[in-house]
Formats: C-alpha cells, structure tokens, sequence
C-alpha cells in the first residue's frame, strides 16, 4: 500500500534526494532550475513540513551563515521509508505505463 | 546585510509564527531576500512581504491558546451551577443586589423613555434639516430681549427677498374656537397659517393637496380626529361648510392625518392666514409684531450667512424706521429643548431637564453597579480558598474572570425583567407625574437599549470582582498570607465614598428645586390670585358687557367682577409709543399695557401707592394712566401724581402708581407697565368669587353666560391654576427628582446595609474576643459604625460645594429666587448620616449582643 502522494509532494521529495544540502532556499533553486516553473517558499514549507510529518523525510538544524542573517538551516535528508515509497511510486508508475496499450 | 526587509512584515510573522518553524522561516526568507535585492531592491521588499503573508497559514501559526479547555459547555453549566449556588448561599447579598439593580435599572430605562420623548419633539417633518422659526430680538433698556414673534408680512417678504428661503409660512393666534355644522357645536383649536404650511410641515393630507388646500381664503383644513366629530366620516368631509363662530362660513378643502403628540404645535383645523389678513389692516404693518414666522431653507443652506442676510430685515423694509429690531432663525425642532436665550445667547430651556435627568440615571445605576462591587468584592475573601484551587490546578485568569462576569450579568439580566417589569407597572403613575403619554412599546431602539444597559450594568459590576480577584497568586491565597487588608479596603471605602456623594448632590439638588418651587408658588406676587375666575368676554359689544357685568355683580357667590386685557400670565401687549418728559429719543423700551374696567385693580388687590385708581365718579379717566413702580423708576419721575405723558400721540394724566406686581413668571424680572382705563378692549372677565361657594356660583355664572350669549360654550380657568401652569415643567421636576433621590438613597443604604452585615460576619472573632475580655455592646457599636461614619463625612464634604455649585446655577434661571441656606447642604448631610447610622446600626447591635461563646466555640 503507498501512501497517498501529491504531484508537488513527489517533487519535492525526489529534490530533497537531488539536492546535495537540502533546505527550504536550495530545494525552492533546484525546482525552478529542474522543472522550469516557479514556486514560492511557503509552497516549499508546508511540503516539506507535510513529507516530514509522513516521515519521508527528516530534518535537524545546520549551520547559521552570514546571508540568513545570523539564522540557521533547516536541513532535510530523505528517510529509508521516503526512498521506499518513492521507488514504489516508480515501480507503480511503469507499471501503469507498461499497460498501455500501443497503436503502432 | 545592507538594507533590513520591512519591518512590519517582519515582526508579524515573528508574532504569528510558530518557535519550532520561526528560525527556518526567518532564515530562508531572507536568504531569498538577499539573493533577490542584487537584481531588484522594490521587488525584493514586496517579495518578502507577501511570502510573510503567505506563510500565516495553519501549518505555521503558532497556537494563542495556552490552556483549551476540552468542553465549553461543561464550563458554562459549571459557572451557571456556581452562580446559582451562591445566589442560594448568600441570599442576603442577592436580594440586596437585585433590589437595587433592578430598581436602579426601572429608574433608568423610564428616564430613557422620557428623555427619548423630548428629544423626539418637532423631529418628524420631512423637512426638519431646512425649518427654521424666524426670532427677534429687541433693545430694551440696555439688554437684548428675546421675541418670538415678527411682524405679519415677514413671511412673504423673505420668501419674495431672499433665494435661500424656498417657503415660508406665517402662523398666527392658535386659540380655541366653536365651529358648527347643522346646530351642532363643536370647540376646537385652530390657527391662520401661510400658503406654504403644508408643503413645509409634515402634517399629512389625507384629503386635499399641499400646494392646493390654503389657495382659497374661505377654505378652512381639518384635522381627521374633527372631520369624524363634525360629519362622522373622514371621506366625504371636503367640500362641506363649516360656520366658525363670531366669523365666517368656511368650506373644507382638505383634511389631515391628526397632528402627532410629538408635535409642539398642536392645532385641530387651519385657516388660510390671507383671510384674515384681508380684514385686518394691522397685518399689512411693519410695527406691530404678532404672528410666528417660520421658514424652509433650501438644502445645504448655510445659517449664519443667512442670519447675517436677515439681521437688518425690518430695517430695511422700513427704511430705517424701525432700526432696533433685529431677526435671526433657530431651527424648528431645536426651539423646544432650547427656548431660552438671554440678553442673544442661547441658555438652555428644556434640554436642562433633559441633561438634569440623564445625569440622575447614570448616577442612580453607577450607585447600584457599585453595591455590586462592593458586595462582591466583600465576599470574595471567602471565595479565595477556592480560587486559590481552582488557579492552583491551572484555571486560566480569563476563565475565572468570566465567572464573575457571568454571575454579575445573570443579576442584572434577571434585574432587567423585574425592571421591566417595574416599568411597566410604574409608567401609568409616570405618565401622570411628567403630563406625558409614553408607552413601553418594544421597539428596536428600546430594546438595544436596555440590553446594552443590562450589559454595561454587569460588566462594571463585575469588572472590579472579576479583574482583582482573579489576579492573585494561588500560592499567596492558599497559604493564607494575602495581604489585602490596605487596597482592597481603600477601594471599597471609595466606591462607598462615591455612592454617598452622589446621593447627598441628588437630595440636595432635590431640596433646592423643591424650595424654589414652593417660593414661586407662595411669592407674594403683588395681587391676590386665590379665588379668581377668568374666562373670556364673549361678545365685543360694549353695552353688553356693561349688562352681563351688572348681571353677574348680582349673583350671591361673586363678590366683585370686572372685566381685563391681561391673562396676568405673561407677555400680552407692549408698547413703544409712550413719550416723557425727558425721555432719551433713541429709548425704544416697550411697556406693558393693562387694558382695565372699572374695578379691575381692586378684584384683583393691587396694591395703591400713590394717587389713585379708575373711578366711576370722574368722567374723564379714559384719558387718564396708571403706572407701576418700575415704569416710575424707569422714567425717573419724581413725583408722577398730576403730570402728563404722551401715549400714542395723546396727553394723559398719571393719577396713580401702584406697587410692583408680577404679570409674567417670576423667569421674568418686573418690566414697566401702565395702565389705561379701556373697557372695550378688555377681553377677559374676572370674577372674585367666595371660597366654598365655587361650586354654585360657577353654574349660575355658566347659565348667566348661556342666556347672554347662547351661542358659546362657557370656558373658565382660575387664576392660580393657570399662574401654577406656568411652573408645571419645575413641578414636574420637583416631583420626579424627589422620587428618585428617594431611589437612591434606598439603593446606597442597601449597599450600607450589606457592607455592615458583611464586616460585622468579619470581624464576628474579634467581637466575642472583646466581649469575653468585657466590653461592652455600645463600645462595639461605637467600634463599629465609626468607620462607616467616616464614609459618609467624607462623602458630605465632597458632595455639598458640588451640590453647592450646581444649585447655584440651576436657580440663576430664575429672576426670583431663593437665596441658599446653609442649612440646605447640611440637612441633607445630617439626614444621609442618619439614614447610615440606622442601616449601620440595626446590624452592629445584632453583631454586638451575639453570645461570645458562639463565635468563638471551634478556637
């Protein structure tokens, strides 16, 4: 059984895999780059903070830097049970697409 | 970091923002603030802003709410079941309580009707906003002198003059008439108005049409109340003939909606004023002043520069012939509550009452809010025990703070529907005591009202209970080391200090109006109105006159009669046309004429000074003037008896001055007046009548009157019930305010009487201790009722220069007044004292012979 996963939900995770220190700045950077559309950082919160409440990702505090003024990072690293539910999610997806049938 | 985001959009989101979630926010907000400043410092800021805002979304606000309690209801049934619970422990303080808030709220919610009565007065024309009446004022021996009245063609002549006005109106003699329809007689009052009225006025045509009804000067409109006594029916009534007694036929024309109760004019029929102006020639004159003007201006109009337009009118329409008059308008509806104006500064009138009595409602509920509090705030260091508990296992301050806020307004909720209650029984006798017909009628305003009342009642008498007593340590209460001994008691010495005061201003304020009053009526006023009937001559002719007064000297009970041009109660006629030996030429002050008969002075016991009054015995008196006092001294004759003055363009003789005597109220000071020997123009009859005999000699006065003139019906008013008139609204007051100074007294010295209850419960140990130890009951009580006696010194030595004060302007209304007696203030502080010392008393004697034993038993 996979848990119910939303479109954005799924980016959002996959990036967190992606990205190689991933918080809310970075991870917000690479969906622009990589998807090519844009989001806001309330957007990138709340999904991060839903992923982490499912426990599919979990989170400790980094370093503070200069550019945050004095305020530290976030960090997200995705858990075995976020690498297992997104690998189900594939394997669910070629599945489906396998089933399709051709018309050529 | 160069330029810091904005700051507003940086503190709200430190307000709403969860801890756990703030620093990650924070920091990758301006991180992207950073990163965006480089390209665009504008967008940036509106960047950061609108991600602020958007991150106050549930996920990320914090929870405001330390302690949730799982089940509200459960709550409310818990305070409610308390409440009740306390209500049925402390019954006493519950009575008190309600007593006094209910009492106090009755009181409150009839003033509310009264006042909102007065204030409705005049406001129902459509029009309101752009009515105005059209005043005068005159010079008169160095002071400005108030008329309202102006001369007939003003109105006419500012409608035609001035673009401002869009109608005017003239409004002239409102009196009672005798209209007839097939034999049928009918008295009703009536009034000549200007074509305009109806337009401008909101007296409703339910029959005819406004700009129509006035047009023709026999027409005459009447009210539906009349229509339906004179024909029976209101439909078919226009076009029929009505016959006005000692005048013309007339034909309706229109018929209108009854005038209001809450209309300051109050007429039956109207007659068009170019009638009457047609045959009288007076009307067409800039000189005489008679009929009331009032004018629409158009929207928007600005007053004060249509004051200044009109302030020279009657100069200029006489080409500088009459240069002493000048006009100005008040608004229609303000002329009720402010009627006043002295020496042409508005000073009040009605609107003092008004103002009198919604202080007296605010002070009668603040005086029952502060039992309340006191009260409770009393029994609350019994509660402590459990609000140390109840704090302890962590109720929340606001929590503890509702219960007493519900517990007060459930009391002044169940006070509200005893005070309705109340209300409802009282306002027959209310309505009698203030002449007006007010109804409990439930609209919105009422309503709104009382509620809002009932709310604001219990919320400040449960504020102070709930803030203070939910403000204490637990640890302190349950530990028992509170200290509260020095504020608590500082505070409730002065709510009690505070009661008192404002009953002491209350009975005195009562006293004096009480005294003033009584001095109006038992001023001597120069002539002797007791026993005098008056009614009104009814027919012009001079021999019948002389004939009905021949007729009348007859009858056994009337022991002198005569006939008179003055009602005695006020302003009749004046004149300006009186010229003097050394009179200054630009002197434009106006006498007062006295239109006599023979006897006339001596029916009415007006004292001789000097000379002597009209007689039979000389032929030529009509020539002949009298003067009073005032008009000697204003002249500065020195010996008046056999000089000649010029009255109208003739010579006449003074033989006699009579000593001052008041023709208007005593509001008025003793003008100058003269009076002339003119039995024609007299047009009342006086008749002195034996006491005891009233009753007999009235009749046969009435079947003298119908055999005279059987055409009218006989009217008649005695002269001190109409000079009483003239006081009713101080009456009225006078009664009134010594209801409810009596009302709060009665709720202070509830509050007194819980208090004293309460403390000697108190301090029940520290009695049987003393009394063990020997003292004895009357040192107790002496123990006792001294604190509270201090109170109430105190309060009599706030309350009494205030009162002092206040009595001292109010009775500068009048040009006769008592002079205040010291002993006003201090009676009324003695008797507040008394009242304490008796409330007081009755509980410290029941505390003070309690066995000693009992009390202290469980030590």
């Amino acid at each position: 059984m996979i848990p119910n996963l939303g479109q954005l939900e799924e980016s959002v995770l996959l990036l967190v895999m992606i990205v190689e220190e991933a918080y809310g700045v970075s991870v917000a950077q690479a969906y622009e780059e990589k998807t090519d559309n844009t989001i806001s950082i309330p957007a990138i919160h709340t999904v991060l903070k839903r992923l982490e409440k499912k426990g599919m990702l979990r989170s400790w505090m980094g370093k503070a830097t200069a550019e945050r003024g004095g305020r530290r990072k976030r960090l997200f690293e995705a858990t075995p049970y976020g690498y297992q539910v997104i690998s189900q999610l594939r394997e669910n997806r070629i599945k489906l697409w396998s089933l399709i049938p051709k018309f050529n | 970091m160069e330029v810091p985001p904005p700051k507003y959009a940086h503190r709200f989101l430190r307000w709403f923002c969860r801890d756990d979630y703030l620093e990650e926010i924070e920091g990758n907000l301006l991180e992207m603030y950073e990163r965006q400043y480089e390209d665009s410092p504008e967008k940036a800021q509106r960047q950061y802003g609108w991600n602020v805002l958007r991150h106050f979304r549930p996920a990320f606000i914090r929870s405001f709410k330390v302690y949730q309690p799982n089940n509200y209801r459960a709550m409310l049934r818990h305070n409610l079941i308390l409440t009740f619970r306390s209500f049925q422990r402390y019954k006493s303080t519950f009575l008190i309580n309600l007593i006094g808030l209910s009492s106090g709220l009755a009181c409150a919610l009839l003033i509310f009707l009264w006042v909102q009565d007065e204030l409705r007065v005049d406001k129902f024309h459509a029009n309101n906003d752009q009515l105005y009446q059209i005043l005068e004022q005159r010079e008169q021996a160095g002071k400005l002198v108030l008329f309202r009245t102006t001369a007939a063609p003003t109105a006419e002549a500012l409608a035609a003059d001035l673009p401002e006005v869009t109608h005017a109106t003239t409004v002239y003699n409102s009196s009672s008439s005798v209209l007839s329809v097939d034999e049928k007689d009918i008295t009703a009052k009536g009034q000549f108005v200007g074509n305009d009225f109806f337009r401008m006025f909101s007296f409703d045509l339910v029959q005819g049409d406004a700009a129509q009804v006035l047009t023709d000067p026999s027409s005459i409109v009447i009210s539906k109340e009349l229509a339906q006594r004179l024909f029976g029916t209101t439909e078919e009534a226009v076009g029929k003939t009505i016959e006005r007694k000692s005048d013309h036929s007339y034909q309706v024309s229109g018929v209108f909606r009854n005038v209001p109760r809450n209309s300051s004019m109050q007429f039956d029929f109207v007659l068009p004023f170019a009638g009457y102006q047609r045959e009288h020639e007076w009307t067409s004159e800039w000189s005489r002043t008679s009929p009331a003007t009032y004018v629409q201006l158009k929207p928007g109009a600005d007053l004060a520069s249509f004051n200044n337009k009109i302030a020279n009118f009657v100069r200029d329409k006489t080409e500088g012939q009459i240069f002493h008059r000048t006009m100005f308008a008040q608004r229609y509806s303000d002329v009720y509550l402010y009627s006043n104006y002295e020496n042409g500064e508005q000073s009040g009138g009605r609107i003092t009452y008004v103002r009198l009595f919604s202080w007296v409602a605010v002070f009668i509920l603040l005086i029952a809010c502060i039992n309340f509090m006191n009260l409770s705030t009393a029994r609350a260091s019994r509660q402590m025990k459990e609000i140390g508990v109840k704090k302890a296992v962590g109720a929340r301050r606001g929590s503890l703070a509702s219960r007493y806020l519900s517990e007060s307004v459930s009391v002044a909720t169940i006070s509200l529907l005893l005070a309705v209650l109340l209300v409802s029984l009282l306002l027959p006798s209310f309505n009698e005591i203030t002449g007006k017909q007010l109804t409990f009628a439930f609209d919105v305003n009422l309503i709104l009202i009382a509620i809002g009342i009932t709310l604001f009642t219990g919320l400040v008498a449960g504020s102070y209970p709930a803030l203070y007593l939910s403000g204490f340590d637990p640890a302190v209460i349950l530990k028992n080391k509170l200290n509260r001994s020095v504020g608590e008691q500082w505070t409730r010495q002065g709510l009690v200090v505070l009661q008192f005061t404002l009953s002491i201003i209350l009975i005195t304020a009562v006293w004096v109006v009480y005294q003033q009053v009584a001095f109006v009526q038992n001023t001597h006023l120069g002539y002797d109105k007791d026993n005098v009937l008056y009614f009104e001559r009814l027919s012009w002719e001079e021999g019948n006159l002389k004939a009905f007064l021949g007729e009348a000297e007859k009858i056994p009970g009337v022991t002198q009669i005569s006939s008179i041009g003055h009602d005695m109660t006020g302003h009749n006629s004046g004149t300006t046309g009186l010229q003097w030996t050394g009179r200054n030429p630009s002197d434009r002050t106006e006498f007062e004429v006295v239109r006599a008969n023979y006897g006339t002075l001596e029916l009415l016991d007006i004292k001789l000074k000097e000379g002597r009054t009209f007689s039979e015995s000389f032929s030529t008196d009509t020539a002949k003037i009298i003067f009073n006092e005032a008009a000697i001294d204003y002249m500065g004759l020195t010996d008046p008896v056999g000089e000649e003055v010029e009255l109208w363009g003739e010579n006449r003789e003074i033989i006699g001055v009579v000593q001052d005597f008041h023709f208007e109220s005593l509001h008025e000071n003793i003008k100058p007046l003269f009076i002339i020997l003119n039995p024609n123009s007299t047009w009342n009859i006086a008749a002195k009548i034996e006491a005891g005999q009233e009753q007999e000699t009235i009749e046969q006065l009435s079947q003298l009157s119908k055999k005279f003139y059987p055409d009218y019906p006989f009217d008649y008013w005695f002269l001190d019930q109409e000079y009483q008139a003239l006081y009713a609204a101080e009456q009225r007051v006078a009664v009134l305010s010594k209801y409810f100074a009596g009302i709060a007294i009665l709720i202070s010295c509830l509050g007194l009487f819980g208090l004293a209850a309460f403390t000697a419960e108190r301090r029940l140990k520290e009695i049987g201790i003393r009394k063990a130890l020997g003292a004895s009951a009357t040192s107790i009580v002496q123990l006792l009722t001294s604190d509270f006696t201090k109170m109430v010194l105190v309060a009599i030595t706030i309350a009494l220069p205030i009162s002092y004060f206040a009595a001292q302007r109010w009775l500068q209304n009048f040009a006769f007044s008592i002079s205040l007696q010291w002993w006003y203030f201090v009676g009324a502080g003695v008797l507040v004292l008394l009242i304490a010392w008796l409330t007081v008393g009755f509980q410290t004697v029941k505390a003070a012979q309690a066995n000693p034993v009992e009390c202290l038993q469980d030590e």
